[in-house]
């Protein structure tokens, strides 16, 4: 655990006085360099591990990435170290909770990390997790989009000259500035690679509806090894029917550990007719800020837009390539107001920092 | 100066302070150590930590401009994981670990110790339980975790320390049981509530003070929720204002 230092600075500024002569007015101004000292008192370094980054909102916790850029923006640039994400997927015929999962999992295995997975059949969902279209291709699929761009840009559409500078209108975030791999739905993760780290100890599954004990034994176990590399928990469909018989209380207890973030995104098909592009609703309970009494989310999130004004409202949608969270907009008809949404901005600072473990849950 | 600024709490009581999922308490128990630790000249403050680890007590101290390793280390400061020293039942084999008068005890000694060792002459003592929810929502049953809370305050108000006690509220509407019992022993209730029309970058929530059973007459100014005052949380802590004056309204 990383203790803290205060930084104080320090500001010394001396300005000595006029002296007025007969002849001439000699102004002198001696300026001592305005000098800032900081006190550097027990300072420690953080430890920036693979795949990690220092948070905007504090340099003294690290955050990491979900897997889904879109994501990493509500959360307020990734997820921070020691703390969870609890994903509230209401609609059990939908399966959007374990995708977002896969994401996670697919992110910590691309990342080098350390995967524990939770779950009915944690090997299978380990190896059906997404991952890059191939090898070669990284920068081109972190690029290409045709999802969402129209089919012929190099066509000049004549518009009113006031509105030619206008950017495009957005309602999601792009994946440039974070961490995130350009994972494709479409592609699979190689079965050696699971193999491997399943071989190596760096992936660890263990399989629900066993005794509670046991699987909370088996986590600390993972977590208690020696490693230099960040770890993820992974918990799917936490407390669903394959779980046995599990008290709320077992429940809290398990997620009780860590502090955290709870998501709820709710999948309802009666809004399909409302909202045609999207596929669910997402609203955000709590967001994590384990160093920060204002949370970083509400701060540094493009999506959620409360820098100035109101939260907007969050919706997602699957694509055949990615999942992606974005702002939900009544259509033209419905008249929305202009609303742009700007890239984040994230600077890399200098750093500190604390344990190294994130765990991801799903709870139905 | 009171420890809560801009509300005028007296010292030696129980407060109640209430919060939920949209809005979190946490700037009131922040605030409320950092002034208890700068304005007195002893300060005595026991830590009883359910749901946060010590070192996130520490990084928003430092924001204050407070060292809490040092009052730590001084013996001002008492830091106390409750779950690492009682667990409820089933959840570990020694049964005898799963009664919280453990803890009691310890708040006791704590402030006989602090008391004596600084002579006749002490300060009212503050002691933080954050957050009394969690005990239950873990499998303390109901009646242990309400024992619990009475027999704290006893210890408090006997050595004449303030208690604050935290609660999440999951649904403000129906009440429940232990926030209904907590309302009985508490001398003022401060309730930390999200703003009914949603989030906003510009208010954080609004805060209401409210008398307890135990609260003497027209000692405080109270604030009803009608008249709550905002507040807009920065890494700082909370800018308070009256509804209606904050940056974007004026």
């Amino acid at each position: 655990m990383t203790s803290l230092s205060c930084e104080l600075f320090e500001q010394t500024q001396d300005i000595e006085g006029m002296e007025v002569g007969t002849r001439t007015l000699e102004r002198s101004h001696r300026h001592k360099m305005s000098s800032f000292k900081r006190k550097a008192t027990g300072k420690q370094t953080l430890t920036v591990y693979p795949g990690t980054r220092i948070s905007p909102a504090s340099n003294l916790s690290l955050i990491t990435s979900t897997g889904i850029s879109s994501l990493d923006d509500i959360l307020g640039g990734g997820l921070p170290l020691t703390c969870s994400l609890v994903f509230g997927a209401p609609d059990i015929h939908s399966s959007y909770g374990d995708l977002i999962q896969k994401y996670f999992v697919a992110q910590g295995l691309g990342n080098g990390h350390r995967v524990c997975v939770v779950g009915e059949d944690a090997e299978k969902f380990v190896r059906d997790i997404m991952w890059f279209p191939k090898a070669q291709e990284l920068q081109r699929a972190a690029e290409s989009d045709d999802d969402d761009k129209p089919a012929n840009q190099d066509e000049k559409v004549k518009i009113a000259w006031r509105y030619e500078k206008m950017k495009q209108f957005q309602t999601t975030v792009g994946s440039q500035d974070g961490d995130c791999l350009p994972f494709e739905l479409a592609s699979r993760v190689p079965k050696e690679m699971i193999d491997d780290g399943l071989k190596s100890q760096r992936i660890r599954v263990v399989n629900a509806g066993t005794n509670m004990f046991d699987i909370l034994g088996e986590i600390s176990r993972f977590l208690e090894a020696e490693t230099k590399e960040a770890t993820r928990i992974c918990i799917a469909g936490l407390g669903s029917a394959g779980w046995g018989d599990v008290s709320p209380q077992v429940c809290e207890r398990i997620v009780k550990r860590e502090t955290g973030l709870t998501d709820r995104n709710a999948a309802n098909p009666g809004l399909a007719s409302i909202f045609p592009s999207h596929h669910g609703l997402v609203s955000v309970q709590r967001v994590p800020s384990p160093q920060t009494q204002s949370a970083p989310s509400e701060r540094f999130s493009t999506l959620r837009g409360l820098g100035s004004s109101g939260e907007n409202n969050l919706g997602f949608k699957c694509t055949r390539k990615r999942l992606v969270f974005e702002t939900v907009h009544l259509d033209i008809e419905g008249g929305t107001g202009e609303r742009r949404t700007k890239e984040s901005n994230e600077g890399a600072r200098k750093v500190k920092t604390s344990r190294k473990k994130v765990v991801f849950e799903n709870d139905f | 100066m009171p420890y809560f600024s801009p509300f005028d709490l007296p010292e030696s009581i129980l407060l109640l302070i209430t919060d939920s999922l949209a809005a979190p308490g946490d700037f009131v128990l922040h605030r409320c150590l950092a002034n208890h630790l700068k304005d007195k000249k002893t300060p005595r403050v026991t830590i009883l930590s359910v749901s946060e680890g010590i070192a996130k007590w520490k990084a928003l101290a430092s924001k204050s401009n407070i060292n809490l390793q040092q009052h730590l280390d001084s013996g001002a400061l008492e830091f106390v994981d409750v779950l690492a020293d009682v667990q409820p039942n089933g959840f570990q084999n020694n049964e005898n670990n799963s009664d919280l008068k453990i803890i009691v005890e310890r708040v006791r000694g704590f402030l006989e110790r602090s008391s004596r060792e600084q002579g006749g002459d002490t300060q009212p003592a503050m002691v933080i339980l954050d957050d009394i929810t969690m005990l239950e929502w873990i499998g303390f049953p109901l009646i242990d975790v309400a024992r619990f809370a009475r027999a704290l305050r006893a210890v408090c108000s006997k050595a004449n320390a303030t208690l604050l006690v935290r609660h999440h509220i999951l649904a403000p509407d129906e009440p429940d049981d232990l926030f209904r019992r907590l309302l009985q022993i508490c001398t003022y209730h401060l309730e930390v509530r999200a703003l009914a029309s949603g989030r906003s970058g510009n208010v954080s929530g609004e805060v209401a003070l409210h008398p307890g059973f135990s609260a003497p007459p027209n000692t405080i100014k109270l604030v009803p929720r009608s008249a709550a005052l905002q507040y807009r949380l920065t890494d700082a802590g909370p800018d308070f204002f009256a509804k209606g004056t904050s940056q974007v309204v004026l």
